[in-house]
């Protein structure tokens, strides 16, 4: 009997292979289930051509911790797409990049749920810094 | 790609009637549980003149909780079970508990529920100083009131509840209506690793500052059951507690219709909750007579629905061949009022408590998390300075102080200068705001309150609580007499959320 223990907290260890260039990889998007800034995330993704799988769940920080993404970094939702650790609510311009120069890092992270970024509500004010996910000490990966 | 990770378990724990039964929970306590009451005693013996006396040992211990292949997980437990021993006593009966704290680290035991004097309440500095390493604090106090409640620590409770600190702790009437089984239900919830062992990331930032650490692994009565024996006709009183950090639980029981007789121990108008669903946040119980209706041979599911897209099943109703009876009993149902004072509302004092904070608190600016990201203040009136610049940390790395706000000001450690005031034997309204879009079970210590609004409008049960649980932007009216002095704990029992400011002292003087 499978029972409720510990549910889908992993893990994509290796990079699926794309079907051909410029399909865009499937997005499984890791949320709170009662969280639904997230949801408009998914909706942001979907509306620029990825498929989304939003799956929500408790494990959240455990996912964060199998993927290494320091707390500091953390956004409310986890998106794992192409092999990367995509953290919050990147704009799709980072990420379309992210998975086109596909870059020997983790992923990438806009923490925290800054206003105006995509799915949230308000406006934007001031830039949005983009963090690489990667061993050592973090770098901007853009500024938009 | 690896497999989404699950843990199967082939193990049928039936939960059969022995288990449960009052008598052979008591033989849980095991050396040094010992039982002064003269059985003998003719007629309800005079307060004070009888004394239960128990005691429990919190420390290191293993347990059961996934079975199957996977190995014991470590805990932390009284008396080595997980949940902790059965306290059990008759309204009245005066109860007199040692606590020997064979932990690392301080602890307290607090009697979640019962209307104790403020030195036994077990708040750490509070009321009395943490029980040291090695040592042992003995707790005494009456039970004025019948009921269902639990004992937890209330140091450091995130982690040593979350590790496995709780107990039940239940008071029979003087007048027990007529059931066929009282069964306990501790409902506990877990964030275990593959190797079945607790996830160590108490504190951390994601579970503070959403709705607390929800786990991965539910278990009654510490055991990941499959199935639960039942007979046709017969009537279970099912009391169910949760002991859970932060997880919500929405209970039903599918073909048959529960009904709640008693909320938080306090007797209530027996009625089926709205949707057949019993909600139950962290801390709060409910008592629900179930009657069997269903044949020999059938089985329904009892299934957990409150999370969106999370539902799964807690175990099966399996009725097993021989009936206990063709119908239903037909006996009352309405459980004695305790002796709870009335509160007079025409001359009650109104207080306004606003809790805020917490992600998504609607002003959400700005990055959340550090890094230099921040810039003000922000996060719904309540999300501020702690969190910025990767949070002011506890230098133990257990609490992020400044996420969650009560009437504005987030709280760290258990001593503060009250932020109410209350006459002694006083009548008080509390409209409570939940300005967050989270929930919050929010605890008041050494009373019960009646919920007698939501929303602006009256509730229909008046029900009596402890700890009421306010939806996102949800705005409730308690009513109560504060007839017990002291300094009070008011706080959020998702012990998270509590961690991270959302606590207050109510002082009653």
């Amino acid at each position: 009997m499978i029972r409720t223990v510990l549910a889908a907290m992993f893990a994509l260890a290796v990079a699926p292979p794309f079907a051909s260039a410029g399909e865009k990889p499937p997005v499984a998007l890791y949320k709170n289930p009662q969280c639904d800034c997230c949801e408009g995330y998914a909706d942001y993704l979907r509306q620029n051509g990825y498929k989304v799988t939003v799956k929500p769940t408790h494990d959240l920080s455990l996912i964060n911790r199998q993927h290494g993404v320091p707390e500091h970094l953390e956004g409310c939702h986890t998106t794992l797409i192409g092999g990367y650790v995509v953290e919050g609510h990147v704009p799709v311009k980072s990420l379309d990049r992210l998975l086109t120069e596909r870059p020997a890092i983790k992923g990438i992270s806009l923490p925290g749920m800054p206003q105006g970024s995509p799915g949230m509500t308000g406006r934007k004010s001031e830039p949005f810094t983009i963090y690489e996910l990667s061993r050592g000490t973090p770098r901007v990966y853009a500024v938009e | 790609m690896l497999a989404p990770h699950v843990i199967e378990i082939d193990e049928d724990l039936n939960m059969n009637y022995k288990h449960f039964s009052p008598l052979s929970r008591r033989a849980f306590l095991g050396t040094g549980a010992g039982f002064a009451l003269t059985a003998s005693a003719p007629a309800w013996p005079a307060r004070g003149s009888d004394i239960r006396e128990f005691r429990i040992v919190a420390g290191h211990g293993r347990a059961r909780l996934v079975g199957g292949r996977h190995p014991e997980t470590a805990v932390w437990a009284y008396n080595g079970t997980v949940p902790g021993p059965e306290i059990r006593a008759r309204q009245g009966e005066r109860l007199r508990v040692a606590v020997e704290n064979r932990l690392d680290e301080e602890t307290t035991v607090h009697w979640h529920g019962v209307r104790v004097p403020n030195a036994m309440d077990g708040v750490p500095h509070l009321t009395q100083k943490p029980i040291a390493p090695g040592e042992t604090f003995v707790y005494e106090f009456d039970v004025p009131d019948a009921g269902t409640y639990w004992y937890h620590p209330h140091q450091r409770g995130s982690e040593q509840v979350g590790r496995g600190l709780s107990g039940p702790l239940i008071v029979e009437e003087r007048t027990a209506i007529q059931v066929d089984r009282d069964i306990v239900w501790v409902l506990d919830d877990w964030r275990l690793l593959e190797d079945a062992q607790i996830s160590p990331d108490f504190g951390n930032m994601m579970d503070a500052s959403h709705n607390g650490r929800v786990g991965n692994t539910v278990t009654v009565n510490g055991r990941i059951p499959e199935t639960f024996a039942v007979r046709s006709g017969e009537r279970i009183r099912l009391r169910l507690i949760n002991t859970a950090n932060a997880r919500i639980f929405g209970l039903e029981f599918a073909g048959h219709r529960p009904l709640v007789v008693a909320y938080d121990g306090q007797p209530v108008e027996s009625h089926e909750p709205k949707g057949g669903r019993v909600v139950l946040g962290p801390a709060m119980r409910a008592d629900v007579l179930l009657d069997m209706t269903g044949k020999p041979g059938d089985r329904f599911g009892v299934t957990d629905t409150f999370y969106d897209g999370l539902a799964y099943r807690l175990l099966d109703f399996v009725y097993e061949q021989e009936p206990l009876r063709q119908r239903p009993l037909d006996t009352p149902v309405a459980l004695a009022a305790n002796t709870m004072p009335e509160p007079n509302l025409k001359a009650a004092e109104r207080h306004e408590v606003t809790f805020g904070g917490g992600m998504m608190g609607g002003m959400m600016g700005g990055g959340m998390m550090g890094g230099g990201m921040m810039g003000g203040g922000m996060m719904g009136g309540g999300m501020m300075g702690g969190m910025m610049g990767g949070g002011r940390i506890d230098p133990r790395g257990m609490m992020h102080n400044g996420i969650w706000t009560i009437n504005g000001v987030s709280a760290t450690g258990h001593v503060h200068d009250p932020f109410l005031n209350l006459k002694l034997g006083g009548s008080s309204v509390l409209v409570l705001h939940n300005n967050t879009a989270w929930h919050h079970p929010i605890h008041l210590h050494g009373h019960s309150f009646r919920v007698i609004g939501r929303n602006g409008n009256p509730t229909r049960y008046r029900e009596w609580q402890d700890t009421v649980l306010l939806a996102p932007r949800e705005r409730a009216e308690i009513a109560f007499v504060a007839d017990n002095p002291g300094d009070w704990m008011f706080h959020c029992h998702i012990l998270e959320h509590q961690a991270a400011g959302m606590m207050g002292v109510i002082r009653v003087i």
